[in-house]
């Protein structure tokens, strides 16, 4: 950078929002766009100039100051992430850049994401690389990356960093490391010492908890027993027409007593007994916070938690939304609901619902009690998108567009007619509703569904005939299981894991492989690890220990609890816990290996022997040209010689059926084609080509 | 001593923890299968044994009982009663 004077330094989160905040400040809106060591930054001309130069995420992480891989380590301390991870060697370059630029820079603003992770992100770069610019450096603060709302920022920033918000970050990350780092090598120790194997185990104050919640809901549905019950089920015919009809009590439980009502009211005629007309309100939705956007995303796209976050940061980063990592349910005036509705208009879709939206007397969101003190509820910044969003994309900003219009909509009026039957005794219901006042829900479609079923009109007194009445035979059904997004709500309820690292905490149990499939089902290994910590450390997966820790984590945000001491009592807690760890080592190494064991087998296990027919037929490699073939297991006790070969190129999937021609086991391959099934037999009949 | 199904351990008697909470299940909600279609204990297992809506291990502790013949709780008391 030659000819510079002295500038402002600006620090952002991620490339992407250096760009959007260096086009902001620039006279022109064209900053000067440079590049060191691969590190992109901006110059922005103004008043006087702006660097802006981007993070990569965290530079900074968390590091054992004993080498290896031992327990309890309680010692550690902060060093650029290239130090602690192999993979991250680019971030050595990144910090002699940002290093660099700050050796003339005349002010420093930290203008990282506002919320706990961004706080610390800034924090370390002005503290370390920086050498302790931290009580020099203002803060910007901004909830969407619109050029308005970044200029006002820049221009009346915080005069200094939130320090309460930066020492529960900390304290957040030291924390999670002491446990999670700690109580994984104990697991994964124990295994090594045992086997001499290693293995990927991991656990933590946040994932033990959240493991023990689905092994509970994994054991209720294992050991289910379905009990059986009838449902009277009537079809009535009133004026020619035919509608289902409801009886009195849900469930009836004996067949004795369900065949008697059937008997009872079979080709009877039902007189209407009571008309009940009743009024439901409804009101508007609350603005998204990232659970509920997380939730509805799944519930009508299937997306997971995860995705969805990723999505809508992106969205944020194009300027289109505001910042999603907030609890917030609130929208205040100042994001001002007219203009954003205005711009959104400009989009040939949203015209129509906008223009009817300001036409109503006020423009009043309906908000929920939830608040951030650092970001208002998700919303559309009134930008349209700059570039063609992919379908997903698209997807994320249409809801939530829709949602922010939705908030201000009126309160939706239905009507329920309920009509009751009484046939020999026995009560029948039919029940319509309608919508008189759409309200809210016209701006939220196609999001929300009202199914209307509308009744004719019928008399007190007069007779329905039952066309059909049977009693259907049914069974109870075992509890739901969770799925990405109702497990996210359950961790939500239970307060255990942040807006930020709910997602990826449900992620590293899939990682892990202690869970699997969209329907969250708990593998054997899952089911061993949540044994192993309840039998020898039940503190870390109670629900309690780590709701505790939040709540002294809040305490030092609001300055009431020092972060050296909630360190230090975090400490304390592990101390007994790893102790008892260590000296049942062996017990729980040779517990877990034996699972692992078995659960290897298990996987590269293509079905039964044909040849030997008690060994197991596996995927297995040869010593000599390392090429995969099957195999069968008593080849190593000297039973059977069975092998076959296998298609080297492309990826093996268990197909877990036989053959339909000779009953063999078979595989699926995928390659670049459409995946195919094959038949180990080389003598099958599926292969002669005649 | 070890679970009579799957070789984990057992602390209280014939079955593990896992296969203990499906036994009690399967206990209790036979009188309700028998006040609903007044069905044998063996026919009851049977019945849980084959169905698609009974867990796992609900499933594998019917089976259990099917080649073993041990009759229910329920039974017992109420032959101890008569």
């Amino acid at each position: 950078m030659q000819n510079m004077g002295k500038y402002t330094l600006i620090i952002t989160e991620k490339p992407d929002a250096a760009l959007r905040i260096a086009s902001a400040l620039d006279w022109k809106e064209r900053p000067q766009r440079m590049y060191e060591n691969g590190v992109p930054y901006y110059i922005a001309k103004r008043e006087r100039e702006i660097v802006v130069v981007p993070a990569l995420g965290h530079l900074y992480t968390i590091m054992d100051e004993q080498k290896g891989r031992n327990y309890p380590a309680f010692s550690f301390r902060w060093v650029p992430r290239y130090v602690a991870e192999r993979k991250a060697s680019r971030i050595r370059g990144w910090l002699q850049t940002i290093s660099r630029l700050s050796k003339d820079a005349e002010a420093f603003i930290d203008a990282c994401d506002y919320d706990i992770e961004g706080s610390v992100i800034g924090y370390c770069i002005l503290k370390y690389a920086m050498d302790n610019k931290e009580k020099l450096s203002r803060r910007m603060k901004y909830s969407t990356l619109t050029k308005q709302e970044l200029q006002e920022s820049f221009s009346s920033p915080l005069s200094h960093l939130d320090f309460g918000l930066i020492e529960a970050g900390l304290a957040r990350h030291e924390v999670d490391w002491l446990c999670g780092v700690n109580l994984s090598r104990a697991l994964t120790n124990a295994v090594k010492n045992w086997s001499g194997r290693y293995a990927t185990l991991s656990t933590g104050r946040v994932q033990g908890p959240t493991l023990e919640f689905l092994v509970n809901r994994e054991e209720d549905i294992k050991a289910f027993v379905p009990t059986p019950y009838w449902q009277i089920r009537a079809r009535i015919e009133i004026n020619g027409q035919a509608f289902d009809a409801k009886y009195e009590k849900q469930r009836v439980e004996t067949k004795k007593d369900a065949e008697a009502i059937v008997s009872a009211c079979k080709n009877k005629e039902g007189q209407v007994e009571k008309l009940e007309v009743r009024q439901t309100k409804h009101p508007p939705p609350f603005p998204f916070d990232l659970g509920t956007l997380q939730n509805e995303a799944y519930r009508l796209f299937k997306f997971t938690p995860r995705r969805t976050l990723s999505i809508a940061q992106q969205l944020y980063l194009d300027a289109l939304v505001s910042y999603p990592r907030t609890d917030s349910q609130r929208l205040p005036p100042v994001i001002g609901y007219e203009n954003i509705l205005k711009n959104l208009s400009r989009a040939a879709e949203y015209r129509e619902l906008v223009s009817k939206l300001l036409r109503q007397q006020t423009l009043e969101p309906n908000e929920g009690n939830r608040v951030d003190p650092a970001h208002p509820a998700i919303f559309p910044t009134g930008n349209l998108p700059q570039r063609t969003l992919e379908t997903s994309e698209r997807k994320i900003w249409d809801l939530i567009v829709h949602r922010f219009m939705a908030v201000f909509g009126e309160t939706a009026l239905s009507q329920t007619l309920k009509i009751r039957l009484t046939a020999d005794g026995h009560h029948f219901y039919l029940e319509g509703r309608k919508i008189l006042a759409e309200g809210w829900m016209h701006y939220y479609e196609p999001y929300v569904r009202f199914e209307e079923v509308i009744l004719p009109t019928i008399e007190k007194g007069e007779n329905a005939k039952f066309r059909r009445i049977v009693a259907e035979s049914l069974l109870t059904e075992p509890p739901a299981r969770h799925n990405p997004s109702s497990l996210l709500r359950e961790m939500e309820n239970a307060g255990i894991g942040t807006k930020a690292t709910r997602a990826d905490i449900i992620e590293t149990l899939y990682d892990r492989g202690y869970v699997r499939h969209e329907r969250i089902t708990v593998t054997r290994l899952g089911f061993e690890v949540r044994q192993i910590l309840e039998r020898h450390c039940p503190t870390i997966i109670s629900t309690e220990f780590t709701r505790g820790l939040e709540a002294k984590m809040k305490g030092i945000q609001e300055n009431k609890k020092k972060r050296d001491r909630v360190v230090s009592e975090t400490i304390e807690t592990l101390r007994p816990i790893l102790e008892k760890l260590k000296k049942e080592e062996k017990a729980i190494g040779e517990q877990l290996s034996r699972t692992l064991e078995e659960v290897g087998l298990e996987e590269k296990t293509v079905g039964s022997c044909p040849q030997c027919k008690n060994g197991k037929l596996i995927v297995t490699y040869s010593r000599k040209t390392g090429k995969r073939f099957i195999g069968c297991t008593n080849y190593f006790k000297g039973l059977c010689k069975a092998s076959f070969p296998l298609p080297q190129k492309g990826i093996l999937r268990l197909a877990g059926k036989k053959c339909s021609k000779c009953g063999w086991p078979t595989v699926e391959v995928r390659t670049r084609r459409k995946p195919w099934i094959l038949c180990i037999n080389p003598l099958c009949p599926s292969k002669n080509r005649a | 001593m070890q679970c009579a199904i799957c070789n984990r351990e057992s602390a209280l008697g014939d079955y593990c923890a896992f296969h203990e909470k499906a036994h009690g299940n399967l206990v209790t909600g036979y009188e309700q299968w028998k006040k609903a279609l007044d069905i044998s204990w063996k026919e009851y297992l049977r019945e849980i044994a084959k169905n698609p809506l009974a867990g796992e291990w609900a499933k594998e502790v019917a089976q259990h009982l099917l080649s073993c013949g041990e009759q229910p709780n329920v039974e017992k008391r109420e032959e101890k009663r008569v």
